[in-house]
């Protein structure tokens, strides 16, 4: 099957937000009118998502992550733009659809709060009508990689949230959908708890060929799980390809880091190697911030080593937080000014070259 | 698809519905003891006014006993119709709960129904059958006119928690769009408990509020199965009373259905 699972296409939802005039003045004058202001969430954003792919979709808080997925799933209607997955329009045909999706809302459950988890994923088993059999061996599947056996007698409530966690994950994969969406799916969770979320979302994208949409802000989350990411901000898509390719074109730096013994003289807050600049970290380390566009990092090591009483020594890139978080500051930046001047569009890229340069 | 392999999910919420309310279970006794205390409120009530007509005197048709059957298969009825289908899907819109049902494959006002009348089943065992005992052994009520008056009896009490469902969906629907739900679900408590029967049988309202009321379906919630069990209504009367009962039910699922389409294009799930 050649089409994508998922085909997005300039997808825009508005809301309307009624602005209130601040004082008493203003709360009798919206008595009588009450003045709206539209806020665009999603601005014509469009993708592909092949089958059996697992792609990280990423933004600060407030981009538009939450109101896409919730048009992919169905739940709200999109004031524009077109939705095909699995062949279906998501909010005009939910029901059909709904029967081959997954979806996990990080901070919500599907599972009833007061009863024995076990009881909700008979419910599930009934909604889905799962047959005893499919049942009784995906049962045997989410223990064996979830460890859940021994939580279903137990309330939900009475669950910590890395075990409301995975209960939850079990029970949006009972039905084996072909589609998957994780929404902050290892929010609030512990350290072991996330690798075992991760580990079983590998382990069922492998087994299933599940097609999975993964928004969360813990980008370890993305560097583990997917080949490729989409980074929306403002509702709008600044990057679709892979997160090496993301760091490439936003944040192509090599950090050189070393230990110099003995001390120089005086401890300088900056040293020289050549025409490069060495900022001091502690006592004795330096680093120096290659710019990978300009020269190659073994040329400026090979200076380093030479020039200077070099003890140790790493070379390191930047992690992804940086590079979004560069991203994320750079758009904002842009934007500041007047919201309204920008091109339509908003294409990937742009961003960066017109970035500011860090001082 | 079978009738059954449709109803299979729905089953299975009514189901889930019923189990979960057990874990409130403890609740439920202190519900027992309102009950009790309402009706025993209006059995003083209408024993200080038939009292002061004198000995076999009758208020608007009924005599004490019959009044006092009346007032207490009421409450029973109602400690086994009540449901909050309402509250509970305004709060779930408001909180963005609702967002967890409309993911999966199921129909929301089927799934609402079928929780109701789980938690009605609950309500009878762990509610409305003590109460009812309590009720019998406390005050002296007259047991229905005939076998087939109770059966009857049943068939319209069974009818007003779907009734009862029917109309809540629409009020939940309807109190999404206003800001203030909880004033929205308080005036329909007031409209349900007065027109229903609850607390004045029909009988004492104004003759050309009667004729209106027949029509109307909040009557067929507590008068029509209280004069039924008294044997007030019978053959042909009874038999009318029930039709417009059945047929305000199947009028309200309709009407809760084209409101359903009508909102859940403009429900904008919260947060995120």
């Amino acid at each position: 099957m050649s089409d994508p699972a998922v085909r997005v296409r300039d997808l825009v939802k508005t809301f309307e937000v009624s602005r209130k005039s601040p004082g008493l003045a203003g709360a009798l004058k919206g008595l009588f009118r009450s003045e709206t202001t539209t806020l665009t969430a999603v601005d014509h954003v469009s993708f592909d998502l092949d089958r059996g792919e697992m792609v990280g979709y990423i933004g600060p808080n407030g981009a538009g992550k939450s109101t896409t997925i919730k048009m992919l799933t169905g739940i709200l209607t999109p004031t524009s733009g077109d939705v095909t997955a699995l062949g279906f329009v998501p909010w005009r045909d939910r029901r059909a659809y709904t029967k081959s999706i997954g979806v996990v809302f990080g901070q919500r459950t599907q599972l009833w709060w007061d009863i024995a988890v076990v009881e909700s994923f008979r419910l599930l088993r009934e909604i889905y009508g799962v047959s005893e059999a499919d049942y009784a061996r995906r049962m045997k599947v989410f223990d064996d990689l979830l460890d859940v056996g021994r939580l279903l007698p137990q309330p939900v409530r009475k669950l910590s949230l890395g075990e409301r966690m995975r209960c939850d994950l079990a029970a949006s994969l009972l039905h084996e959908p072909t589609l998957l969406f994780l929404d902050e799916p290892t929010i609030g969770l512990d350290v072991v708890a996330k690798a075992n979320v991760r580990s079983f979302l590998k382990e069922a994208n492998k087994l299933l060929s599940t097609t999975v949409i993964l928004t969360t802000h813990d980008l370890d989350d993305i560097e583990e799980l997917c080949e490729r990411v989409v980074l929306i901000d403002r509702g709008q898509v600044l990057w679709d390809g892979s997160l090496r390719g993301l760091r490439d074109r936003h944040l192509p730096e090599a950090r050189i880091r070393f230990d110099l013994n003995p001390i120089p003289a005086g401890d300088p807050a900056e040293l020289a190697v050549g025409p490069w600049r060495a900022a001091r970290l502690a006592q004795g380390r330096y680093q120096i911030v290659v710019d990978k566009r300009e020269v190659s990092t073994a040329d400026v090591l090979r200076e380093v080593v030479r020039d200077l009483p070099v003890l140790d020594l790493a070379v390191g890139e930047p992690d992804i937080e940086e590079v979004v978080a560069r991203i994320y500051r750079e758009n904002a930046a842009l934007r500041k000014p007047d919201d309204e001047a920008l091109p339509e569009g908003g294409a990937p890229g742009v961003v960066a070259h017109r970035g500011v340069r860090r001082g | 698809m079978t009738a059954l392999a449709l109803a299979r999910p729905y089953l299975a919420f009514a189901r889930t519905s019923f189990l979960n309310l057990l874990a409130y279970r403890a609740r439920y006794f202190v519900g027992i003891l309102t009950y009790f205390f309402n009706a025993t409120v209006w059995y003083y009530i209408w024993r200080a006014l038939f009292h002061e007509k004198g000995d076999g005197a009758t208020l608007g048709g009924f005599t004490f006993p019959q009044m006092l059957t009346y007032v207490t298969t009421g409450w029973a009825l109602r400690s086994f119709y009540f449901n909050e289908v309402d509250r509970e899907i305004a709060s779930q819109v408001r909180e963005g709960r609702l967002a967890m049902t409309l993911i999966k494959p199921v129909d929301v006002q089927a799934m609402t129904l079928s929780q109701a009348l789980g938690e009605s089943a609950f309500r009878l065992v762990l509610f409305t059958l003590p109460i009812g005992v309590l009720l019998g052994l406390v005050y002296p009520i007259l047991p229905p006119a005939s076998p087939s008056a109770f059966a009857l009896y049943l068939l319209s009490g069974l009818l007003s928690a779907l009734l009862v469902g029917a109309i809540n969906f629409c009020v939940g629907l309807v109190a999404i769009r206003t800001t203030s739900i909880l004033g929205v679900l308080r005036a329909k408590y007031l409209v349900l408990e007065l027109l229903s029967g609850l607390l004045v049988p029909v009988a004492f309202f104004p003759e050309p509020a009667r004729k209106v009321l027949v029509w109307l379906p909040f009557m067929h919630m507590n008068d029509t199965p209280g004069r039924i069990w008294l044997g007030l209504a019978t053959g042909a009367d009874a038999a009318r009373a029930l039709a417009l009962q059945a047929g305000w039910t199947v009028a309200l699922l309709l009407l809760g259905r084209v409101l359903w389409n009508a909102t859940a294009r403009r429900i904008e799930v919260q947060g995120g």
